[in-house]
């Protein structure tokens, strides 16, 4: 290859800064006597309501999830589980729970106490008994959206859900007109909707970039670099510049047939969650093999946008409704979900997939058995089911994963041995 | 003659087999793994090549295998035991076309190929119930040996019922029964019934047929043999080498490595 | 200890309540020609499958009457026993009997099992219901109504039979007739419980949500007339509130060693879809559809599946434990059961602030020794009653 191929992208460094800044407001707003902290959660968030009304979206799955990364989630969890929470209840929460009742001091940041505890209840259960406990400990004032689960045989939200949600943010811009004394500015959410719906966009264009061979990136483990800014910084205006750089760059990667890795050997589609305290460890179990995802489902709990979908700066509160109501992965039912792995297989050209089941989050892990039994056995897809979790490194076991994810890889490529 | 070594290097025992290459077993090697893994794999090799009577170099390939795969150094590849399990199983039975396999920690199920290689394969769960470490905590808690436990439960006139096949649990609930004055054999009946349960459940995933073929340690224990045999209505095919299943495969892994060069990537 | 029904009786509807033939549906489909449809906890509104000419009935899983085989190997060790063993009896086809099945957004497995149902079953009609989980929105009446209306054209088109105001009317009178008998036996029980043990109870209320209410109301009021006319001494007990089992049923002999072991257990959670709804669903007015609607947000228990910012779970935990008087709170969270064990943490810090003093305990619906939970709870009373 000529020497222009070994072109370096730059995005996971400006990633990198962005989330720093982000991290820097946060703890302001912490220190300041002003309360503009929003919690809320990552699935279906309804982010451009929040940054209409200049409020600052607290994730506590991203902060829990950098405690993971950091290798400093254990003792939080340890803290919960003396307080009463079991050793079967979700780590995320635990640690988040663990975090505030310590001090709110993450490391990466200050934890603010909330203004709002907004509960976008987005398929997860969980959610709703972890932002009650939020609730309950901060005394915030806490408001739940309540998003009807996808429960139709067409698969479509009804009308009437669309209206119920629609009418529920209408009563959550009441609130943060009260918390915030502003006056709700229609053109302001019209202006995040707009920044929202390009980012959708730019993301949709990114994700299809794995289609071709070598994927330009990975679609797990380097997409949930993306996902922080996508989430955290959605409806502004530098999230917007970021995304066009990723897009530009990824661009010129796929043009150059660069990969993420020297030689792309196997292409996978995975499922469920990765485990944040091993994450770098989890990705060399798959990099020897020269195995490179090049679709997730997890890239797609805060939002589908693969498939086409984008937020309407003409009907911001309609689409934000319609985002949360279906344009995500977790409030779509489950066999919406074997559909979308399905179409991944298919579309991404994909020689296996691989689950990873974490016990904290069951909305993701609960009943993956049948899952891995309709691709295996239905579709005679190669499947393979593995477990730890997201959270608690307890669970994390490398030479049983180790085990399992060499087996599947050399069935794989024992296929493709026989098969040229 | 070409000659091709497989070391399985488990938590508890490390075994080895030495194949010529007319496919026959030359020699097997039984050892404690110990404290230091590496040692245990070198004297392995050391014992099959001592008793084949060959010299080191006439060894034209070693496979590890087994969790402590990537400590036999000196081994040319590594494959993961549900590949040589496999291999291993159709070599003893060729018409396996499912391999049950059930060992200290694990427990698996293996859908096969003509060809001894993996269509599909299932595990237990992250947590060790129903594998060969609830038979030894049970038997502990009866103050047994592993090796007598299988007649026993043969001799169950009213199995017990367990309500769990957790290995931590398995002992309070033991001696529960023990305590309501149940038969000991009663008790092993229930014990080998939960785990058959549990393990048909596993071969369930990967679709059931035949020939089965059981392989790894548990398999010596005829209580477990009969309990599954019973619960699927069909025979097991039970080799004597059933514990050396996983070194038999990689030695054959390591012959065809030797005569083709073709190896695993990893 | 004493019983209400008579030892033979009481066997007798054990063995029935315990019977995952379901013999008693399968009865009354060959006598009345009707279809019935099974439903998993929590709540379900059963006056629109009655009303719709159908037997709805309570599904509590396989209890400890059956071996999971199959169902494992589609939910993780980590998934609660009550989701594996519903699905293993479907896929024994131990539920041929129901022409439906009826799911709702309680946890992220019950919702799961929904779809795999679904793909198990493909000629298996299945439902899932959305409840609001924002009851105190002014939206939430509108939506509820409105996902009940969407209800009776589904179950209508199971039945065959599109439902009229009239028939939902009458159903609800039913249906409020069978709660208020609930609310008695759990009234008696609580002032004096030495009439009525908490395991024959637990079988009435069983029976309940199991017969159709047209012989469930005459069993409840022959049980309730026994009840009250029977002679009995209080013993020196532990007077209990029994919280965490809404959904996965403990066996009866579990219910049953928790009072022998030296406890009166006041009230209890057991079975809470039965009794939901505090009120008379008539007494709500409105049309009937908005009545039950209504029922649900504003006049129902707190459950650990219901999120109401208004009305805080734990602070219903001490009233109630006020209200009945109770000496202590045995919380009795199903393994894996993430709503009640999330819940047990704000219980737990209420019930310390308020000096209540509480016991901890976890069970499987497939337990079948209760030796440790007993010697706990033995435990527990007597440092109660010695202290």
């Amino acid at each position: 290859m000529s020497a222009t191929a070994t072109f370096e992208a730059s995005f996971h460094d400006v990633a990198r800064d962005l989330m720093a800044r982000y991290y820097e407001e946060m703890t302001q707003v912490a220190k300041s006597s002003t309360p503009r902290a929003v919690h809320l959660l990552i699935a279906g968030n309804p982010v451009e309501l929040v940054r209409a009304f200049d409020l600052l979206p607290v994730f506590p799955e991203v902060n829990d999830l950098q405690l993971a990364v950091k290798k400093k989630s254990l003792p939080y969890i340890q803290k919960a589980e003396e307080m009463g929470y079991s050793t079967d209840n979700c780590a995320y929460v635990k640690a988040d729970i663990g975090l505030f009742m310590s001090g709110r001091e993450a490391g990466f940041a200050t934890i603010p106490v909330p203004a709002v505890v907004l509960c976008n209840y987005v398929g997860c259960s969980v959610y709703l008994h972890w932002f009650e406990h939020l609730a309950e400990y901060t005394n915030a004032p806490a408001f739940n959206i309540d998003v009807p689960f996808v429960r139709t045989p067409d698969g479509e939200p009804r009308a009437e859900d669309v209206t119920y949600v629609v009418k529920q943010l209408e009563q959550l811009i009441e609130l943060f007109e009260k918390v915030t004394g502003k006056k709700f500015e229609y053109a302001r959410l019209q202006r995040t909707v707009e920044l929202s719906s390009q980012v959708g966009e730019l993301w949709c264009a990114i994700k299809q970039l794995t289609k071709q061979r070598p994927a330009p990136f990975d679609a797990y483990f380097d997409a949930v670099n993306f996902m922080a800014p996508l989430y955290a910084l959605r409806g502004t205006e530098e999230c917007l510049r970021f995304f066009e750089l990723v897009y530009k760059q990824l661009h010129e990667k796929a043009k150059l047939g660069q990969g993420p890795l020297p030689e792309e050997k196997i292409r996978y589609v995975i499922e469920g969650p990765p485990p944040w305290p091993y994450l770098r460890n989890f990705r060399e179990l798959f990099s020897r093999w020269g195995a490179v995802a090049v679709a997730s489902t997890y890239s797609t709990v805060g939002g589908l946008w693969e498939f086409g979908f984008k937020h309407d700066p003409a009907h911001p509160l309609e689409s934000i409704a319609q985002h949360m109501l279906k344009e995500n992965v977790c409030n779509r039912n489950f066999l919406q979900r074997y559909e979308q792995i399905g179409r991944y297989v298919e579309e991404w050209g994909a020689d296996g997939i691989v689950i990873h089941s974490v016990k904290s989050c069951r909305l993701f892990s609960a009943g993956q058995g049948d899952m891995r039994e309709y691709f295996a056995r239905e579709k005679g897809w190669p499947t393979l089911l593995i477990e730890s979790d997201l959270e608690d490194p307890r669970y994390y076991s490398q030479a049983q994963l180790q085990n399992r994810i060499d087996a599947f890889f050399e069935g794989i490529e024992h296929r493709k041995l026989t098969h040229v | 003659m070409l000659y091709g070594v497989g070391v399985d290097v488990g938590s508890t025992q490390t075994k080895g087999a030495l194949i010529n290459e007319r496919r026959e077993i030359v020699a097997r090697s039984l050892i404690d793994t110990g404290a230091n893994v590496s040692r245990a794999a070198e004297r392995t090799f050391d014992n099959l090549v001592e008793a084949a009577g060959i010299s080191r170099s006439d060894v034209g390939s070693v496979v590890g295998t087994g969790y402590g795969r990537y400590k036999v150094t000196f081994g040319d590849t590594q494959v993961t035991e549900i590949s040589c399990h496999a291999k291993g199983a159709c070599y003893a039975f060729p018409n396996t076309r499912t391999v049950v396999d059930i060992g200290g920690q694990d427990a698996k199920a293996i859908q096969v190929g003509e060809g001894g290689e993996v269509r599909d394969f299932s595990m237990n769960d992250k947590c060790a119930a129903g594998t060969g470490r609830f038979l030894a905590n049970s038997a502990e808690a009866l103050g047994l040996t592993l090796g007598e436990i299988g007649e026993l439960s043969l001799q169950a006139r009213h199995p017990v019922r367990l309500s769990t096949v957790c290995t931590v649990f398995v002992e309070s609930d033991i001696l529960s029964y023990l305590a309501q004055g149940k038969r000991v054999e009663d008790i092993l009946g229930g014990v080998h019934a939960a785990i058959a349960t549990r393990t048909v459940s596993l071969m369930h995933r990967v679709g059931l047929e035949q020939e089965v073929t059981f392989t790894g340690g548990v398999s010596r224990n005829i209580g477990i043999v009969r309990a599954l045999e019973e619960k699927l209505g069909c025979p097991l095919n039970v080799s004597d080498d059933a514990h050396y299943m996983g070194a038999i495969g990689a030695a054959l892994f390591a012959l065809e490595r030797a005569q083709s060069g073709i190896g695993w990537a990893a | 200890m004493a019983t209400v029904m008579t030892e033979s009786r009481a066997e007798a509807y054990r063995e029935v309540i315990e019977d995952r033939a379901f013999p008693t549906v399968r009865t009354y489909k060959e006598k009345t020609g009707r279809a019935a449809v099974g439903y998993f906890p929590v709540y379900t509104p059963v006056e629109l499958v009655h009303a719709s000419g159908m037997l709805p009935v309570a599904l509590f899983g396989g209890g400890n009457q059956i071996e999971l085989a199959h169902a494992d190997s589609r939910f993780q060790s980590f998934v609660c026993s009550i989701v594996k063993s519903t699905l293993e009896l479907g896929l024994t086809d131990k539920l041929d009997c129901f022409d439906g099945m009826v799911f709702h957004s309680i946890c992220d497995p019950a919702r799961n099992l929904a779809s795999v149902f679904k793909r198990n079953f493909p000629d298996k009609p299945v439902e899932f219901i959305h409840f609001p989980q924002n009851p105190g929105s002014p939206s939430a009446l509108a939506y509820l109504e409105g996902e009940y209306q969407r209800l009776v054209g589904v179950f209508g088109q199971w039945s065959g039979h599109q439902v009229s105001d009239a028939q939902l009317a009458a159903s609800i009178e039913l249906y409020d007739r069978v709660r208020a008998l609930l609310r008695e036996l759990y009234a008696l029980r609580a002032a004096s419980p030495e009439r009525l043990s908490a395991v024959d109870s637990y079988v009435l209320t069983r029976c309940s949500c199991l017969l159709p209410p047209e012989e469930s109301v005459p069993l409840l009021e022959g049980a309730l007339a026994g009840a009250r006319a029977l002679e009995a001494k209080t013993q020196d007990r532990v007077r209990v509130v029994l919280i965490g089992a809404f959904c996965e049923q403990p066996p009866l002999d579990l219910i049953d060693s928790l009072e022998r072991a030296g406890c009166y257990i006041l009230d209890d959670d057991f079975q809470l879809g039965t009794r939901f709804l505090t009120d008379d669903v008539a007494s709500a007015g409105g049309p009937p559809l908005r009545a039950l609607a209504e029922s649900y947000l504003n006049h129902s228990v707190h459950a650990s599946v219901k999120h109401d910012l208004r009305k805080p779970r734990a602070a219903g935990l001490l009233d109630k434990v006020r209200d009945l008087h109770a000496d202590a709170v045995i919380f009795l969270g199903a393994k894996f059961c993430e709503p009640a064990l999330f819940d047990y943490a704000l219980y737990r810090r209420a019930l310390e602030e308020h000096d209540i003093p509480h016991l901890f305990l976890e069970f499987e619906e497939k337990m079948w020794l209760y030796d440790r939970v007993q010697s706990e709870v033995e435990t527990f009373v007597e440092s109660m009653l010695f202290s």
